[in-house]
């Protein structure tokens, strides 16, 4: 019977055993990048013997994850600055704004939703090819863009679409024009899910593997998660600089979840409670 | 007008390349490259063990989704309940979700090593060792593990936005009529959740299908012996390593029709199993 006691316990011991087997690989990673190579073949499992950076500090200065997270950094910090201005203004015109066809419109944009970058990767590439925009920076922006800008827009319409037109109307008569409207009231409204919405696509970008493989092919373009798999190859008998590459990679996430669940739950769940 | 950038760059790099890809994939590679070639690239396609491989994955995958749906639903309805710790847990189960399968991947590659941490217990209880990922007869299995490992939380916090719609005193009722747990979930829970669950349904099989690329392509490159194949992998190999750009849109075009099947048959399905229910 549910929420009885002894029911509540019986649940508890193996959920307990599950949340263990989700911290322990990173623990185990964790550990593994503060050991010497030594102390690594000895015994993978003890506490390494001190707190050492060494491998941290290897990774990121001879092997080039410096340059592979700043390029990350920067690529993120573009594609979502640039999903978020365009996504909100679409999000205000079709969510608040509506006009002849804008249903017809969002439709489209949630078709497009259910491509999958896979079905569309090659002749994405050969338009970039050809119009020499792979290996670049702006490429990379672009097509991260478009990969998320359908998930953006659905999700800030139906956040626009909540806001009261009253208040679109007061400012209209306060002599705003359409634009003053959004880069006055709108934008500031829609703060908070702007924030959840940008918290996802930051993870998303950064998490990517498959665009960055396929738009950058030169080494000293490479984001950091492409960085760690080159890594692998690298070090396949150092695995603690290894484990200190993806150390590097995982930390700055570990970080915006500790303080970010919440918004990025919130966007998580705000595609399944609509429509 | 405020959507033209959105619609342009939607249209522009989502949409039309659709349509060039399929178009693509009636011409041919190499010294054929835009020569008309038919269903040629298709015959190459189905006639290419590896691809046939992929596309047994896939069946693979159909057959494993309600496993990987009944994990974090069953774990939502513990939490749901206030098991001892549940607010922690959430946070928790939630957490491997946001990390990349890239980094995801390279630690299990550490952990499931041939000489690796998970033998070295196993070995200790005198179980193994099993070479998680050099057997074609298990790689397959593990990668799915593992992605289910790194994803089940999402899902895990979708079931729980659906239980916070779930009315309360139905629950009540069915403890007053003293149901069982499993009665309790199968005629208060899933009925409740029907929207829920179809949803997660539908969002666990396009992760599965398009969004394992990064765990194969750290954790076992296709391999061994080309079992660990998904058409996202292959369309990536003939594409960015072989330089078969027709072939792989051909692969492209396969994928989109085994989504469009997968997502049809699944909303039919719910449907059918909803319809019973009422």
């Amino acid at each position: 019977m549910p929420g009885t006691r002894p029911a509540r316990w019986v649940a508890a011991v193996p959920m307990a055993a599950l949340a263990l087997a989700t911290i322990y690989p990173l623990v185990f990673t964790t550990n593994v990048a503060m050991k010497t190579r030594r102390e690594y073949v000895l015994d993978r499992f003890s506490p390494a013997d001190s707190f050492s950076l060494d491998n941290v500090v290897k990774a990121w200065t001879s092997v080039g994850m410096s340059r592979y997270f700043l390029n990350s950094v920067v690529v993120v910090a573009c594609s979502v600055a640039l999903l978020l201005l365009i996504g909100s203004m679409a999000g205000f015109a079709l969510g608040r704004l509506r006009f002849r066809g804008s249903s017809a419109l969002f439709l489209g944009i949630l078709a497009a939703l259910f491509v999958p970058f896979q079905v569309i990767m090659v002749p994405l590439a050969r338009t970039m090819a050809d119009t020499g925009l792979i290996d670049t920076y702006p490429g990379l922006v672009l097509a991260y863009v478009a990969q998320f800008l359908p998930f953006t827009i659905f999700l800030l319409t139906s956040y626009y679409a909540t806001v009261p037109a009253e208040i679109v109307d007061a400012a209209r008569i306060d002599g705003n024009s359409v634009y003053g409207v959004y880069w006055r009231i709108m934008l500031p409204i829609g703060a908070p899910a702007l924030l959840s919405v940008g918290v996802l696509n930051a993870l998303f970008c950064w998490n990517d593997v498959l665009i960055a493989l396929l738009m950058m092919p030169s080494a000293e373009h490479r984001t950091l998660m492409v960085g760690v798999t080159s890594l692998r190859g690298q070090y396949s008998d150092d695995i603690p600089t290894f484990a200190a590459g993806v150390l590097i990679a995982a930390v700055p996430v570990l970080v915006v979840y500790l303080f970010l669940q919440r918004q990025i739950a919130d966007g998580v769940t705000a595609g399944s409670t609509k429509g | 007008m405020l959507v033209a950038p959105a619609v342009l760059i939607i249209v522009g790099l989502r949409l039309w390349p659709l349509v060039l890809g399929v178009n693509f994939s009636f011409t041919g590679d190499g010294d054929r490259d835009g020569v008309m070639v038919g269903l040629d690239n298709y015959v190459t396609l189905f006639a290419d063990p590896l691809f046939r491989t992929a596309l047994r994955n896939v069946g693979l995958l159909v057959l494993l989704l309600p496993v990987a749906v009944a994990i974090p639903g069953l774990l939502a309805t513990f939490i749901y309940l206030r098991v001892p710790g549940h607010r922690v847990y959430r946070g928790v189960y939630f957490f491997p979700a946001v990390l990349s399968p890239v980094i995801v991947g390279a630690i299990f590659t550490l952990l499931l090593a041939f000489d690796g941490p998970l033998n070295g217990v196993l070995g200790g209880l005198g179980i193994g060792p099993v070479d998680w990922l050099g057997d074609p007869g298990v790689a397959f299995f593990v990668v799915v593990a593992v992605h289910v490992w790194a994803t089940f939380g999402m899902a895990l916090v979708v079931f729980l936005a659906g239980f916070a719609t779930l009315d309360q005193s139905l629950l009540d009722a069915a403890r007053v009529d003293g149901a069982s747990f499993a009665q309790t979930v199968r005629h208060v829970i899933v009925p409740s959740l029907r929207r829920t669950i179809q949803f997660v349904v539908v969002t666990t099989m396009i992760g599965m299908l398009t969004s394992m690329f990064g765990l194969l392509y750290v954790m076992t490159s296709g391999g061994p012996e080309g079992s660990t194949y998904l058409p996202e992998y292959y369309i990536w190999i003939q594409q960015g390593r072989l330089n078969q750009p027709a072939l792989a849109s051909a692969a492209s075009t396969a994928l989109f029709g085994i989504m469009l099947v997968v997502g049809l048959a699944q909303i039919a399905i719910l449907r059918r199993a909803a319809g019973e229910e009422d």
